[in-house]
């Protein structure tokens, strides 16, 4: 064929250079539709920097806050007093377990009596109960001015002789009284009447027999009984002393807490003084600020007289430890009762070291300085390393951390520790074991776990899971387990059983998801070499799917760790550092979590505060254990992975 | 296990007997009225092209389709040295031990070289070290690998090249001495020089081990093959004498497809 017969074709080189070019605004429309998706896909991590640039921004002014407060703290002489003061509270538990000790030790003699003495009391009020009607219309015809006729009276008392009468056949008298006394008691009751102001001569008799056991028991543990009393009243002198000091260091902290008060709000007024365009405005603002300043504190002046009652302090100290060491020499060793006699135990043990301690604080009197300035690395140690987090104080504010996250580190660990088995285990048998139909029911429901509002768990935690927890802890077979039976309901292995509900659904998807990606050659391989089922799941998928689990349960730990709404309702919220000397059942005591204080305690405090800024100090915590549970997740997959290609 | 790689007995009667197999996942049928035999002193090559059912055959000598919950035999047997397959009192654990299999994309476990040579005899139940560290080498020398990973035995079997991970896992599966092995395209994701060594290797073991391969090589085949089976949409076309099925098969079909003009 003839190429001129073809139809004519533009050029080549017409066609590929582009002779007019589309644009929306003068942007080339594809580089628009690429921005629009990026900006979508950037958002995030937007959003991320900006929580952390905000969180930052709140939290760090919480150091030099804080700095300030506990320089104020030092200087008003308040960190003076506490030297004595603080030791001197461990008198408090002392004492309260001897005394303790005292009831356990006489117990046991005093019972019957005691209990005989209550149920006559009882007795009584419910004979005056049943007949209460007539009572009262006599006791009203009685206070009548002018008193009525003695034959309105008359009647009046003989309605109540029936009633009482009436009333004390139908009490139900417990075998604790014998029938003779029974018949007494009865006569007696019956006969009772507002116009008598004695008690029941039996319950009188009751009343001495009691107190006759008690002197007697009392006399029988006699160095017991001194030896407590002794203690008691040990320190109270040096309370005395200790109160008088800090009555005045609380107010040379309110005068200087005063006067910087003041001295902020007149560099405030400066400042707008100075925005101000308008001069009349400007003069009003500037004499306001002219008179708003406090007069100087003098806090040389005043801590100086503190300081000036060392000697007297530490006599009073020596004194005190003198008498607390004779009590702990006269305890005696034998108490009778285990009970008593392991309080006893207790308080000996724990004597000594109350002594030691009180020693201490004599000489840290000497040594105190209160013109030593605080160093930032000692606020920084009392917020990561401090103990206390005591909040809203008439005398001092702490913000300790350590008791927050000691509490949110061991709900998280009950949590992964019940959660992990199950999930890991659930994830095997559905992936590996379970018949299509099962698959279809187990999946959907985990799953759907998730989806239970957290609040609604809370619920179940406080009604459901706190009762449940609490009578097994009073079954008597069962008592061998450390922390039974427990004392509080809300405790920390409650939260941490709602917890692991909470964490499966995260950890069983994607354990599940791990042993879905091991690769169906080594299953095969497996298979043919041999192996049973078993064999390949656990020497082949589940080794080769590890990454993954672990990764899957640090991720549910990081859910863990940031829930808060379970914790908030079910772990106890008592801001302590939990008892670890009670061994495991240490998991039987309430705490509070990081999460948890922030929710409760931010609505309530005022913006800018140092409360404010310590609970925002908690949310970086907060956020930065979260990213590096997750940082640590990812890391895990990452390296498993890198050893496997 | 025997004691000894005994020699497959040249008796008349073949190793693997199909008859009249019907094979099918669900009610999709793969297999239709196999007849087939295999002696256990040839090399078989099974060739056809993609789905005719040639690797469906395989797995379902060691049984390894059994793990397919769909996969069911509709009508027919294998017989094994005069055994069915598919009989109740079939251990299957057993049969995989004495049916060994090499796949089409080589797969170690991830763990050392060692591990993956003895992983047979581990879940067999062997846990003297002397005897695993015996077994080891012997395979692995079996395989040509020996010289090669002596010094790193307890290296990562991921870390070698793609032959020697597929001749470990052949290493893997003669370790357990089994009397047949079979191999699904075993060079299917290697280069010329590492398929050239695997044939080496297969031509060397086919005195001990009783072969089936299914290979889309047809040179492949023609090299390595005394019998080539030719599958064509489930069913068996023809099976003849290697040379005779290339040069002059006796079924057209056969004919254009080793001439590649099939369509």
């Amino acid at each position: 064929m003839d190429s001129s017969d073809l139809p004519r074709r533009p050029e080549l080189r017409n066609l590929i250079i582009r002779n007019r070019k589309r644009t929306i605004l003068g942007f080339d429309p594809q580089q628009i539709i690429k921005y629009f998706f990026g900006a979508n896909a950037s958002t995030a991590v937007i959003v991320l920097v900006l929580i952390m640039i905000f969180l930052v921004r709140e939290g760090v002014d919480f150091l030099p806050t804080n700095r300030h407060e506990l320089q104020t703290y030092r200087q008003a002489g308040l960190e003076f007093c506490d030297l004595v003061d603080r030791p001197l509270r461990e008198h408090q538990t002392l004492s309260s377990s001897l005394r303790q000790c005292v009831s356990a030790a006489l117990e046991p003699i005093v019972k019957d009596a005691r209990e005989r003495r209550n149920a006559a009391f009882l007795l009584k009020t419910q004979a005056e109960e049943k007949a209460a009607r007539q009572r009262e219309a006599l006791e009203n015809a009685l206070e009548r001015e002018p008193p009525p006729a003695e034959d309105q009276l008359a009647a009046l008392r003989k309605d109540l002789q029936t009633a009482a009468a009436a009333a004390s056949q139908a009490l139900i008298y417990p075998s604790l009284f014998t029938a003779e006394e029974t018949a007494l008691f009865k006569a007696q009751l019956a006969a009772l009447s507002p116009e008598l102001t004695d008690l029941p001569p039996f319950i009188q008799a009751l009343s001495a027999e009691f107190m006759t056991q008690d002197r007697a028991a009392r006399e029988k543990y006699a160095d017991l009984v001194t030896a407590q009393e002794e203690f008691d009243e040990a320190p109270d002198d040096l309370h005395e002393l200790v109160d008088e000091l800090k009555e005045q260091a609380l107010g040379a902290k309110q005068s200087v807490e005063e006067s910087h008060a003041l001295a902020v709000n007149r560099q405030q007024l400066l400042e707008a003084a100075e925005t101000t365009a308008d001069p009349d405005e400007k003069a009003s603002l500037i004499k306001e600020a002219e008179a708003s300043v406090g007069e100087e504190v003098d806090l040389t002046a005043l801590t100086k007289e503190l300081t000036a009652r060392t000697g007297e302090l530490q006599t009073q100290i020596a004194a005190y430890v003198e008498s607390a060491e004779k009590a702990a020499a006269s305890l005696p060793d034998d108490v009778g009762t285990p009970d008593a006699a392991a309080l006893l135990q207790k308080a000996k043990k724990g004597l000594p070291a109350h002594v030691q301690d009180m020693r201490e604080a004599a000489t840290a009197l000497e040594s105190w300085r209160v013109d030593k300035p605080v160093s930032m690395l000692r606020v920084i140690g009392a917020f990561f390393f401090g103990t206390e987090w005591i909040t809203n104080s008439s005398w001092q504010d702490f913000f300790g951390f350590v008791p927050l996250l000691t509490g949110s580190v061991v709900i998280a660990l009950i949590a992964v520790f019940i959660a992990t088995p199950i999930s890991v285990i659930a994830a095997i048998y559905t992936n590996q074991f379970a018949t299509d139909r099962e698959k279809e029911l187990i999946k959907p429901v985990i799953e759907f776990i998730q989806a239970i509002p957290s609040v609604v768990l809370g619920f179940i935690g406080i009604s459901l899971v706190g009762d449940l927890i609490k009578e097994f802890s009073e079954v008597s077979w069962l008592q061998w387990i450390p922390g039974f039976p427990i004392q509080e309901r809300l405790n920390m292995f409650n939260a941490g059983c709602l917890l692991a509900f909470m964490a499966v659904p995260t950890m069983f998807s994607l354990s599940e998801d791990a042993l879905n990606n091991v690769p169906r050659g080594y299953i095969d391989a497996s298979d043919a070499l041999g192996a049973t089922k078993l064999q390949t799941v656990f020497r082949v998928i589940v080794p080769a799917g590890i990454s993954g689990i672990l990764s899957a349960v640090l991720l549910g730990l990081g859910r863990v760790i940031g829930e808060t709404m379970v914790v908030l309702l079910v772990a106890g919220n008592r801001i302590a550092i939990p008892d670890f000397s009670a061994g495991p059942g240490v998991v039987f005591q309430p705490a509070h979590t990081l999460t948890g204080i922030i929710a409760q305690e931010l609505g309530e405090v005022s913006r800018g505060s140092s409360h404010w800024q310590a609970l925002f100090m908690v949310g970086i915590v907060l956020f930065t254990i979260s990213l590096l549970v997750n940082w640590c997740a990812r890391a895990v997959a990452r390296r498993f992975e890198s050893q496997k290609a | 296990m025997p004691s000894a790689p005994v020699p497959a007995s040249v008796s008349a009667e073949p190793l693997i007997q199909v008859e009249k197999f019907n094979y099918a996942y669900g009610d999709h049928q793969v297999l239709f009225d196999l007849d087939l035999n295999m002696r256990s002193t040839d090399v078989t090559a099974l060739i056809g092209p993609s789905g005719c059912g040639k690797s469906t055959l395989l797995r379902a000598i060691n049984r390894i389709n059994d793990l397919v919950d769909s996969a069911r035999v509709v009508s027919g047997r294998i017989r094994v040295d005069g055994v069915d397959l598919y009989a109740p009192e079939v251990d299957v654990i057993s049969l995989r031990r004495n049916v060994g299999m090499v796949f089409q994309k080589y797969n170690p476990f991830p763990r050392s070289i060692f591990e993956n040579a003895v992983y047979g005899l581990r879940v067999a139940g062997i846990k003297n070290r002397h005897d695993l560290e015996e077994a080891a080498e012997r395979s692995l020398r079996s395989a040509a690998l020996w010289d090669e990973v002596k010094d790193r035995l307890h290296e990562m079997a991921t870390g070698l090249s793609g032959g020697q991970q597929q001749r470990l896992c052949i290493a893997r599966a003669i370790a357990l001495r089994p009397r047949i092995l079979l191999m699904d395209e075993p060079c299917a994701a290697l280069d010329p020089i590492a398929t050239a060594r695997i044939e080496e290797l297969i031509l060397q073991l086919r005195h001990e081990y009783t072969f089936i391969i299914v290979t889309h090589n047809m040179e492949q085949a023609r090299r390595i093959a005394d019998r080539t089976a030719f599958f064509y949409k489930g069913r068996l076309v023809e099976e003849q004498d290697t040379m005779k099925l290339f040069t002059a098969p006796d079924d057209p079909l056969t004919e254009s497809y080793v001439t590649g003009r099939l369509t």
